[in-house]
Order: structure tokens, then sequence, then C-alpha cells
């Protein structure tokens, strides 16, 4: 959105509302922390459109969404008794073996069994790129990286994947 | 450009940055040579475009609809009535209405209410200076004719009435009370029903 006019954000939920759903629940694979996100975001945005200033709206709007998205994962950490995405624990040091990994997953469905097997980092990039469909430079804004980084995780996720999936399809 | 031996852990990232459209002219030229032949950068070619497909085939899920705004239009229906929309703005209602029935049936609720307030007759004495807060029935006043819906409906709130005749001001005191009723089992709105005929003083 380029518009030199502030949306309002009744426009951002309609206009975005699914593709940040899209993006938790591919991250999470869990809709119940998908609808939490959306709700999360679109209450930063209302908040934050007041002193939000005509720019790169994309990259304003999806770092609020990552910024809440991990914040969200923060606060599960502090709360023992639920349990963090998978990936997150693999990013923690308490990865499967590859036979393991392969095991869990089933020949169905199972591109999203594997993303979430993916380190955060990893994950992120990539349904940022394939699943909202941002570009690396937005990407890099959202995550506030370099544009390098950002191709380097895209990258690293789909050799992951690649290894965890059957091939060809 | 000097023959190139591919190697997976170089030139991998530059082929998954080239399936997303990322690289430069100088990179794709790489690419392309590197592709020439080279059956082992095929296969990993292949391969990462097979990984990116499958993602993006991914099926996108609908976000529950209670999440959202019921996305109407709201209190811009009366703004772009009123041409008091900036362009974009306008551009944007305008698309909205098109597409969604409800905003043309409250518009249209909105433009009658807006020419029954417009074509209210003039009246003979000034306007008061004070409004008052309640509407006291037996006492003239003056309305302010003129204005747009939304002043219209709150100057039937704040128990605005029209002089002369027997009483028409019981008429809009009852219109102002049929009003804050429906305004207050829907919040947000701020339309004066179809059917009501404002009585000639």
């Amino acid at each position: 959105m380029t518009d030199e006019f502030t949306p309002t954000w009744e426009d951002v939920a309609h206009r975005y509302g699914r593709k940040i759903y899209n993006f938790a629940y591919r991250l999470t694979g869990n809709p119940d922390d998908a609808a939490d996100l959306v709700q999360e975001v679109l209450l930063r945005v209302r908040k934050g459109l007041p002193s939000y200033r005509p720019g790169s709206f994309e990259g304003w709007l999806w770092r609020i969404t990552r910024n809440a998205f991990l914040d969200g994962i923060r606060k599960k950490k502090r709360r023992p008794e639920s349990a963090l995405p998978e990936g997150d624990h693999h990013a923690l040091g308490s990865s499967p073996s590859p036979d393991e990994v392969l095991a869990s997953i089933r020949l169905s469905d199972n591109v999203q069994a594997a993303l979430l097997k993916l380190p955060y980092e990893f994950r992120e990039a990539v349904v940022l790129c394939d699943v909202v469909g941002l570009s690396y430079d937005e990407i890099a804004e959202a995550a506030d990286v370099p544009v390098g980084t950002v191709r380097s995780r895209i990258h690293r996720g789909r050799k992951l994947l690649r290894g965890m999936l059957t091939w060809p399809i | 450009m000097a023959d190139l031996t591919f190697d997976p852990d170089e030139h991998g990232e530059l082929f998954s940055a080239y399936l997303d459209g990322q690289l430069t002219p100088e990179e794709v030229a790489v690419v392309t040579e590197l592709l020439d032949g080279d059956l082992e950068a095929i296969e990993e070619f292949l391969s990462l475009r097979n990984i990116r497909t499958r993602l993006r085939l991914l099926p996108e899920f609908e976000v529950p609809a209670a999440l959202l705004p019921d996305g109407h239009l709201g209190d811009r229906l009366s703004a772009y009535l009123d041409g008091e929309l900036v362009t974009l703005e306008h551009r944007r209602v305008t698309n909205h209405i098109v597409d969604c029935a409800d905003c043309r049936v409250e518009l249209q609720e909105l433009d009658r209410a807006r020419i029954a307030v417009r074509s209210l007759p003039g009246v003979e004495t000034t306007v008061t200076a004070e409004i008052p807060a309640t509407v006291v029935p037996h006492r003239r006043r003056r309305i302010i004719a003129g204005g747009i819906g939304a002043a219209a409906a709150a100057a039937l709130l704040v128990g605005l009435a029209v002089g002369g005749g027997d009483d028409p001001v019981f008429i809009l005191n009852d219109l102002a009370t049929r009003h804050i009723a429906r305004a207050s089992a829907e919040p947000g709105f701020a339309v004066l029903p179809a059917s009501i005929e404002v009585a000639a003083p």
C-alpha cells in the first residue's frame, strides 16, 4: 500500500487480515494462535496508526506483525504449561533426529509439518516469501536484517524442507 | 565469462533467489550459464523449484469473520454524500458501494433523510442562540434547517424543532426518541428511517 493517505484500521483489517492469519497459521500450525495474532496485530495497528507517517506501509505492518508474533512466543516461554511450536524446540537445541522427523511427516499434508520443524528465522523468511508473498526487501525491512541475510535464510529454509520432504511429489 | 563449475553450496542460493526474481542481471547470467547442460545444477534447480512450488500451493485459510470489523462505511457515507471526502477516500467508498448492497441501501436512506432535512421550509423568526438540552413541549423554537445528515440527526437528538403550527414539537420529539432508541440498539447507526416524513409546520 503506497497511498499518500493513512489507511483506516478497518482498511488494514480487510486488506491484510487474511495474510496475517495465514502467516501466523503457517508459523504455528495452530488456528487459535493465528486468531490471537490477528487480534493483537489489529489492536497494535489501531493504536499505532495515529503516529504512522506515510511511507512503506507494508514494512511497518509486517514489522508490527512479526513483533507481535515474537512477543506471543516470549509470553508462552514464560508459561511452561504452554507448548512452544515444534520448530522453536528445534531452535533451542532439542532437535529430533532426521529419522524422527521423516517418520513424523506423512506424505499427505506434510509441508506444514515440515515447516514447523524449521528454526524460526528460516521458517519466518520462507513463510513471508512463499505464503505471504513479500519481496526480499520487504522481508528485510520487517525482520530488520540485511537483504543478503533474507536471501540466505530463504535458501537454507528451502534446503532443509527439501531434506524432509519426498521429492519429486 | 570463464567456465563455471556448479557448486551447490556456492550457487544454490542463487537458484533460490533466481526463482524469486530477486537477482541482478549479472547474477541471472551466472545462473543461466550454470544451467546450460550441467545435469547436477539442473537437478538442484528443479528440486528447489519443486519445494518452492509446494510451499506456494499451500491452501490459504480464511480469516474468521469475527476477527474483522463488519467492513461497512459507517459515518463515511454521510461525508460521501456531502462531498467531504478527499479524492482517494471518495474512490474507495465508491468502490465499496458498488460491491456492497448493505451500504447502497444505507446510502439511499441517508440520502432520503438528507433531502428531507434540506427541504424543510424556511421559518420566520431568528435562530435561537441557545440550544436546549431537552425538548420542552408547547414552546416555540426554531430549527437550523440546512446541514448534513449527521447534523440533522444531531439536531433531532438535542430537540430542536420547527416553530409554527399547532404542535410540531411533539412530532419531532417523537422522531428524536425513535432515533435515540435505534441508535442505542445499533451503535454507529445514524440514519433516519426512510419512512419518516417531517410534518410541515
